[in-house]
């Protein structure tokens, strides 16, 4: 089989950057180290070090990893869940929807949890869905989605939702870096709590997914074709829709939005691999995770202090975004 | 005995009925082509017969049971679907798209099964594809394509086959060509099969029978040996027309006749 092998290397390659990424993410950062520095901490368990490549890196590479699957399946869903491989977290609005509702719990000082959720998570989640299922509504004609508006009403729907995050943070006057960090991204804050609200959620909603991605690949074929091949269209749907807003709203409820890799990341693994479902959620999650561990390794060296990791996403998302604009037919 | 009966059925998308008072009946084993104008309700018919459609009063059913007390699942065992060819976002292989039909013979996490296998291959050979088995659906002409869902439509195993409009597109090599496949099917394998078409002429010779639509209601219900008559043609599609005798199936066939005094 000719396409397992290339699944094969391209596993290989994918699992090679990934400790690559994390090696480099340790050993970089405003305290110089080397690799006898890690030795050190993992024989002798020296805590200064363990501070710095545990508690300081590990934990930023390993929630930017999960940031990044997040978003890439969320993506992934989204394409099929719209027909449409133009489709992603960022572009249809869910993004800035979900960022709008973390940032007015801030705004109204909420801050507690009910059953193990946060109530900005939950905040995220519900102004996320919102948008996107405004976007549902106002996209679908007699049960196809057209792409032009539904990227216009993406856009539309995102640029509202962002206005309102920008007027709430500078209802709060003193707060450029809450604004930078919430509409450009960011793992500058990033700590194990954080990880702890995005990792079980991640690994729940994939494995969700991946128990789903037959009937996903019955719904890109449109809700008549996939209905009377025998998938029950109304209750796939409405899970599928769940979930995607759940890891966007979940990834920017920690980092903030970070534009792009939910579109192009299961797009660019879409090309290598084909449209399958079974494979397509694993390997988007994985480059996706791969993809925000380089790009925020970039964000923090790059320049002497932090850059905003969504500028870096939007930088090379950006271009990529147009030329696959240009490509369609 | 597998059976379908349509009763009283109304139905339509929302803004209003597209059809009116429906009522037939479909045997099994027995070939039926619906044939009318376009907006008719020819489509809208088909997905009504699947359960697709929200807004439906009257009844249909199936084997004696009422189509919307089935699950997606029970009704994909019994009906089979070839839509209008459309076009793709998502490049899945030939293989990928003949597998779909077996999605309700697997199980969610199930891979494929010796019975599947088995399956795929013998659909594959009725219809002739084994030579594109590796190729991308969007990569395929219209012919190849229809031939394709077709074999997915088969090897979901069903014994009703239903298909919108399924020589649209098509080259008129290819037209003949699918309609003796879906002969086949029939004849060989006991298919119950329901097209919608516009060329009237194709189908004449596979049909048991015929039914004409006209603004959502049934106008004529018969074999095509009474029903092809000028009469007919003039009230359903608004053409006017000469009958006349195919020289090889004997069966009636229209003639179009060029209006005088126009230019073409």
């Amino acid at each position: 089989m000719k396409s397992r092998v290339k699944k094969l290397r391209l596993l290989l390659v994918l699992l090679i950057l990934l400790v690559a990424g994390f090696l480099i993410s340790l050993l970089e950062g405003p305290v110089e180290t080397n690799f006898n520095d890690l030795w050190n901490l993992i024989i002798n368990n020296d805590s200064t070090f363990r501070t710095i490549f545990i508690d300081l890196r590990l934990s930023r590479a390993l929630l930017a990893f999960l940031v990044g699957a997040s978003l890439s399946l969320s993506g992934a869903i989204l394409q099929g869940y719209f027909q449409n491989p133009m489709a992603g977290p960022f572009v249809v609005g869910v993004s800035s929807g979900a960022s709008f509702g973390a940032v007015l719990c801030i705004y109204l000082g909420l801050n507690i949890r009910i059953i193990g959720f946060s109530i900005q998570s939950m905040f995220a989640f519900a102004s996320g869905f919102a948008i996107v299922s405004l976007v549902y509504l106002l996209s679908q004609r007699k049960g196809v989605f057209k792409v032009e508006t539904l990227l216009l009403t993406g856009i539309a729907a995102g640029a509202l939702a962002s206005a309102l995050t920008s007027f709430l943070i500078f209802l709060k006057a003193d707060s450029f870096e809450q604004a930078v960090f919430w509409l450009l991204g960011s793992f500058a804050l990033s700590d194990w709590n954080q990880i702890t609200a995005v990792a079980p959620y991640f690994f729940l909603c994939f494995i969700i997914a991946q128990s789903l991605a037959k009937d996903m690949n019955l719904l890109v074929l449109g809700d008549d074709v996939a209905q009377s091949l025998g998938c029950p269209v109304k209750s796939v749907r409405k899970i599928f829709l769940a979930i995607s807003t759940f890891l966007a709203a979940s990834s920017v409820s920690v980092s903030g939005i970070i534009g792009f890799v939910g579109l192009i990341v299961p797009h660019g693994i879409r090309i290598l691999i084909g449209p399958d479902h079974k494979h397509l959620f694993f390997f988007s999650s994985l480059t996706g995770g791969i993809v925000l561990l380089y790009s925020d390794f970039l964000a923090r060296t790059i320049l002497q202090g932090e850059l905003p990791i969504g500028i870096i996403t939007a930088i090379v998302g950006a271009p990529f975004f147009i030329y696959l604009l240009s490509q369609r037919r | 005995m597998a059976l379908i009966e349509v009763k009283d059925l109304s139905a339509g998308y929302g803004n209003g009925d597209v059809l009116e008072n429906i009522s037939f009946s479909l045997k099994a084993g027995e070939f039926l082509s619906i044939l009318g104008r376009n907006g008719s309700g020819k489509s809208t018919l088909i997905k009504a017969l699947q359960g697709l459609l929200k807004n439906v009063s009257g009844q249909i059913t199936v084997d004696g049971e009422d189509i919307l007390s089935l699950k997606a699942r029970q009704l994909a065992k019994k009906i089979a679907y070839v839509p209008q060819i459309f076009s793709f976002s998502f490049e899945f292989s030939v293989m990928e798209t003949i597998l779909m039909g077996r999605y309700i013979h697997q199980g969610r996490l199930g891979s494929i099964s010796s019975s599947d296998s088995r399956m795929v291959e013998e659909v594959i050979s009725l219809t002739q594809i084994d030579h594109l088995k590796d190729k991308k659906i969007a990569h395929l002409s219209g012919g190849e394509r229809q031939r394709v869902f077709i074999a997915r439509a088969l090897a979901q195993d069903t014994p009703f086959l239903f298909l919108d409009e399924p020589s649209s597109h098509l080259d008129i090599s290819y037209q003949v060509e699918i309609y003796q496949i879906l002969k086949h099917l029939q004849e060989e394998k006991g298919k119950t099969i329901l097209t919608t078409e516009h060329n009237i002429n194709l189908v004449i010779p596979y049909s048991q029978r015929l039914m004409f639509l006209k603004e959502g209601k049934i106008s004529a219900l018969g074999e095509p040996e009474k029903l092809i008559t000028k009469e007919n043609i003039k009230d359903v599609f608004d053409a006017d027309v000469e009958i006349r005798e195919n020289i090889h199936s004997k069966l009636p066939e229209i003639s179009l006749i060029p209006k005088k005094g126009e230019k073409s």
